[in-house]
C-alpha cells in the first residue's frame, strides 16, 4: 500500500511539474519584452513605419543610443492600437513608446485607464521648449478651447509628442507644361483651359484606388474644399458628429469636389480616376501630350513620381498650395503628423522622448528627406520640403484628416461615398442622408 | 530573449504536460478496478480534447452570442438592439442581399460547373490534363487570386492601351472598355462572384469526379443497352447516383459563400455596393461596435448550423451505405 501511494505521489509530482510548465507557458506567452519593471537602459518602442521611414528613424535613433547607452527596441507594428487595445483590457505589458490611439474615444478611454502618460511629467522641465519649438497647430487647441482629442491634448493635457508632419492639399504640376502662374482662387484654378498648356487633354488627374482603403485620396481632396469653403469649426465638428453630412456646408463641399472630378475636368473619365491608383494617378502629367495639368496630392507623391518617371523635384515639377476658396479661411491647411505616447514611464522612455522633441533629432528625420519635422526652425535640403514647411509654419490650423479622425466604420462610408458620388453624381442626395444614418449610428457608443 | 524562452517552454512543455497525463493517468487507471477502467478510460482520453474545444470553441461562442446582447463597453444590457441594427440598417441590408447573391449564383455556379466538368472530362483521354487545368486555381489563396482578377479587370481610360486583359479582349473588338469592379450593382458583384466561382470549380470537380469514378460500368452499359441516349444517362442515371455528393459539396459551398470575406475585401473592400455579411462584421469590429459585430457573428452562425446539420447526416449515410 505504502508503495503504491509512493508511486502516486511521485506520479503526481510529474503531473505537478507538467501543469506548473503549462502554468509558465501561458503567463509568459502573452507577454512582451518590456517586463514591465522601469528600466534604465532599454526602452521597447513600436513604430507603423518600414522601409525608408523605418531607416530614418534608425538614423534619429543612433546618436541617443550611441550617447546615453540606453538599447531602443524597436518593433515595426501596424496594428498597434488594437494591440494595444487587448493589451490594456488584459493586462499585459505595453511596449514602453508607441504612437498614441488617434480616434477620439479611445483616447479618452486610454487616459481614464492609465495608459497613456502626459508629456507634462515624461518631459519635465523640457516640456516648455517643446511648445514653443513644435508647430503651434500640433499642440494647441484652438482658440477658446481647452482640449483637442485629435491631437491627444484633453485636460488640458498632452499625451503625445509630435515627431513628424506632412501638408496635404499641394496642387502638384509638370514645369514643362504649366507654365502659368499658380491661379489665387479655385475658381480661378477651375476656369483654366488645360488645352492652352502643351495640349493638355484635362485639368485634373485623378486616382481614388488604394486597396481595401479606396477613396481616401478623394477625402483629402473634399476636406481642403470644406476646411477652406466653411472653415475650421464646421470641419472639426463635422469630424467629430456635431455636424450631418445634410448639412449645407457638408453637401456644398460635395458638389464642388464634385466639379473636380466632373467627366471634362478628370484625365480619362470619372471611371479612370476610380480605378487609378493614387501612386500612379500623376503619371500622365508626365506623358506627351500631357494628360492633365494637376494632381491634388500630399508632400510625400514627390516620391512616386521620382519613381514612375524619373523625373526631379523642383527642376521638372512642383506645386502650388491650394488656391483660396473663402478668404476668410485661408489660413486652414490639412496636414497630418506622426506621434509616440508614453506606455510605460520608465528613465529609459523618459530619456528617449526628451532627445525625439529636440531639434537635433528632428533635423536628422530633415536631412533624411520625404518628411517635415514637427518643429518649426528646421532646415530642408529639398526644394519641396523647404516649401511646405513655409505652408505648414503659416497655417493658422493645421486640420488634421477628417476620415482617418472618424470611427472606422464612418470612415469607410465617407470614403465610399465619394467613390459612389464620383460614379453617379445623380446620387449625392440619397448618399449624404445614407451617411447621417452611419453618423447616427457610428458615433453612438452602445 | 524573453520569446525565445516562451517558445521553448511552449514547444517542450506542452507536449511534456500531455504525456506526463496521458503517462500518469494511466498508471492511475491500471489500479482501478477491471469494470470502473473500462468506464472511466474513454472519459480520461477525451478530456483533453474536450477541453481545448471547450476552451477555445464553446466558450468563445457563448461569449460571442452574451456580447451581442450587450452594449460596447460589455457593462449593460441592451436587448435586441444590435441585432435591430443588423435588420434595419440599409448598409447591412446591402450585404445580406449581395450575400444571397453569393449564396445563389456562388454555389449554383460552382457545384453545376463541377459536376459538367467531372462529366466531360471523364469522357476523355487527357482527363488528368483538363483536370488539372480546373484544378489550379484551388491551392491559390483567395488573396492572391483576388489580385490576379484585380490585374484582369484593370481598367484604362477609354483610347489607351488596355492593361486588364478582359477590357484587352473588348478593345480588339472595338469596344469600350468596362470599370469591371465599379460598374455596380449587377457587372461589379457579378464579377466578384465570378472569382469565387474560379477558385472553387476545381475543388467540386474533384469531390464529384471521385465519386463518378464509384459508379459502376455496369450500371452504365445496362441503361446503355436499354437504349438510352448519353444525355438521358447523365440525367437520369449519373445524377442521382451522385446525388449524396453533390449534395455534401452543395452544401460546402453554401457554407463558403456566407463566409465569403477575402475576395470582397481585397478587391473593393465592399466599395459600390459589393459588402457581404463578413465584410460588416469586420468593419463593426474595427469601429468597435463589438456587440454588433457579435450580432452579426450570431446571424451567420444560425445560418450555417442547419447546412452543418444537413453535411453530417449526409456523411454519416454515406457512412453507413459503405
Amino acid at each position: 500500500m505504502a508503495e503504491v501511494l509512493a508511486r502516486l505521489s511521485s506520479q503526481a509530482k510529474a503531473l505537478g511539474l507538467g501543469t506548473l510548465l503549462l502554468v509558465v507557458a501561458c503567463s509568459t506567452g502573452g507577454g512582451g519584452t518590456s517586463g514591465g519593471g522601469a528600466s534604465t537602459t532599454d526602452v521597447t518602442v513600436w513604430t507603423a513605419w518600414g522601409g525608408d521611414e523605418l531607416k530614418a528613424f534608425r538614423d534619429v535613433l543612433k546618436p541617443f543610443q550611441d550617447s546615453t547607452g540606453i538599447k531602443v527596441h524597436l518593433t515595426t507594428n501596424r496594428d498597434s492600437t488594437n494591440q494595444i487595445a487587448n493589451g490594456i483590457a488584459a493586462g499585459t505589458d505595453l511596449p514602453d513608446v508607441a504612437p498614441g490611439p488617434t480616434d477620439p474615444n479611445l483616447v479618452k478611454s486610454w487616459i481614464s485607464k492609465g495608459a497613456l502618460k502626459p508629456m507634462e511629467t515624461i518631459l519635465g522641465d523640457k516640456f516648455n521648449d517643446y511648445i514653443s519649438n513644435t508647430y503651434p497647430a500640433l499642440t494647441t487647441p484652438a482658440a477658446g478651447q481647452s482640449d483637442n482629442p485629435y491631437i491627444l491634448v484633453v485636460g488640458g493635457k498632452h499625451y503625445a509628442l509630435m515627431v513628424k508632419t506632412q501638408v496635404k492639399g499641394l496642387f502638384w504640376y509638370n514645369k514643362k507644361v504649366f507654365t502659368g502662374t499658380a491661379p489665387k482662387t479655385f475658381d480661378e484654378l477651375l476656369g483654366l483651359n488645360p488645352s492652352q498648356f502643351g495640349g493638355a487633354k484635362s485639368l485634373f488627374c485623378a486616382g481614388f484606388e488604394s486597396g481595401a482603403a479606396s477613396g481616401w485620396p478623394a477625402s483629402d481632396q473634399i476636406d481642403n474644399i470644406i476646411m477652406r469653403q466653411s472653415g475650421d469649426q464646421i470641419y472639426t465638428n463635422w469630424i467629430q458628429g456635431k455636424v450631418k453630412f445634410t448639412d449645407p456646408a457638408i453637401k456644398l463641399g460635395y458638389q464642388t469636389f464634385l466639379k473636380e472630378v466632373s467627366d471634362s475636368a478628370v484625365f480619362g473619365g470619372r471611371n479612370t480616376a476610380l480605378s487609378t491608383n493614387f501612386g500612379k494617378a500623376g503619371d500622365p502629367m508626365f506623358n506627351s501630350p500631357p494628360g492633365c495639368l494637376f494632381l491634388e496630392q500630399a508632400t510625400f507623391i514627390a516620391n512616386f513620381f521620382h519613381q514612375n518617371k524619373g523625373v526631379t523635384a523642383g527642376t521638372d515639377f512642383d506645386f502650388f498650395a491650394h488656391p483660396s476658396i473663402n478668404s476668410q479661411y485661408d489660413g486652414n491647411v490639412n496636414g497630418f503628423y506622426d506621434q509616440f505616447s508614453v506606455y510605460n514611464d520608465t528613465p529609459a522612455a523618459r530619456k528617449l522622448m526628451q532627445y525625439l522633441a529636440t531639434k537635433d533629432a528632428q533635423q536628422i528625420w530633415a536631412d533624411d528627406g520625404g518628411t517635415l519635422g514637427a518643429i518649426k526652425t528646421l532646415k530642408y535640403k529639398d526644394p519641396i520640403f523647404a516649401r511646405a514647411a513655409e505652408i505648414a509654419s503659416g497655417a493658422k490650423n493645421l486640420l488634421v484628416t477628417a476620415g482617418d479622425f472618424m470611427p472606422a466604420d464612418m470612415q469607410k462610408a465617407f470614403w465610399q461615398s465619394l467613390l459612389n458620388v464620383t460614379r453617379n453624381p445623380g446620387s449625392l442626395d440619397s448618399e449624404l442622408k445614407h451617411l447621417d444614418q452611419v453618423q447616427a449610428a457610428s458615433y453612438a457608443t452602445s | 530573449m524573453d520569446q525565445i524562452i516562451t517558445a521553448v517552454v511552449a514547444v517542450v512543455g506542452v507536449p511534456l504536460v500531455l504525456l506526463g497525463y496521458i503517462i500518469g493517468g494511466e498508471k492511475v487507471m491500471e489500479r482501478l478496478p477491471d469494470r470502473l477502467q473500462g468506464w472511466a478510460r474513454p472519459y480520461f482520453w477525451a478530456l483533453p480534447a474536450v477541453g481545448f474545444a471547450t476552451i477555445f470553441m464553446v466558450y468563445p461562442m457563448v461569449r460571442t452570442v452574451i456580447i451581442s446582447f450587450r452594449n460596447n463597453d460589455d457593462t449593460e444590457w441592451i436587448g435586441l438592439a444590435n441585432y435591430k441594427y443588423f435588420f434595419t440598417f440599409p448598409d447591412t441590408l446591402t450585404a445580406l442581399r449581395n450575400s444571397v447573391a453569393w449564396l445563389v449564383f456562388y454555389t449554383f455556379f460552382a457545384v453545376f460547373l463541377g459536376l459538367i466538368i467531372a462529366i466531360l472530362v471523364d469522357r476523355v483521354r487527357y482527363e488528368s490534363l483538363a483536370k488539372i487545368a480546373i484544378f489550379l486555381p484551388v491551392p491559390i489563396s483567395a488573396v492572391a487570386a483576388s489580385i490576379i482578377w484585380k490585374f484582369m479587370f484593370d481598367y484604362q481610360p477609354p483610347g489607351t492601351t488596355q492593361t486588364g486583359t478582359l477590357n484587352a479582349v473588348l478593345a480588339t473588338f472595338g469596344r469600350d472598355p468596362v470599370a469591371w469592379l465599379i460598374t455596380g450593382p449587377f457587372v461589379n458583384n457579378a464579377a466578384l462572384i465570378f472569382v469565387g466561382i474560379w477558385t472553387a470549380v476545381g475543388f467540386c470537380m474533384v469531390i464529384i469526379s471521385a465519386s463518378l469514378k464509384a459508379i459502376s460500368s455496369e450500371v452504365l452499359e445496362a441503361a446503355r443497352i436499354d437504349g438510352a441516349t448519353e444525355l438521358q444517362i447523365v440525367r437520369l442515371v449519373v445524377t442521382p447516383l451522385l446525388w449524396p455528393t453533390i449534395t455534401v459539396v452543395g452544401t460546402t459551398m453554401l457554407i463558403n459563400a456566407l463566409k465569403t470575406f477575402d475576395i470582397v475585401y481585397v478587391m473593393t473592400n465592399g466599395a459600390y455596393d459589393t459588402d457581404v455579411i463578413a465584410t460588416r462584421m469586420f468593419s463593426q469590429l474595427q469601429s468597435s461596435h463589438f456587440g454588433r459585430a457579435a450580432a452579426v457573428g450570431v446571424v451567420l452562425f444560425i445560418a450555417i448550423v442547419p447546412l452543418l446539420i444537413v453535411n453530417i447526416r449526409r456523411f454519416q449515410q454515406q457512412e453507413e451505405q459503405r
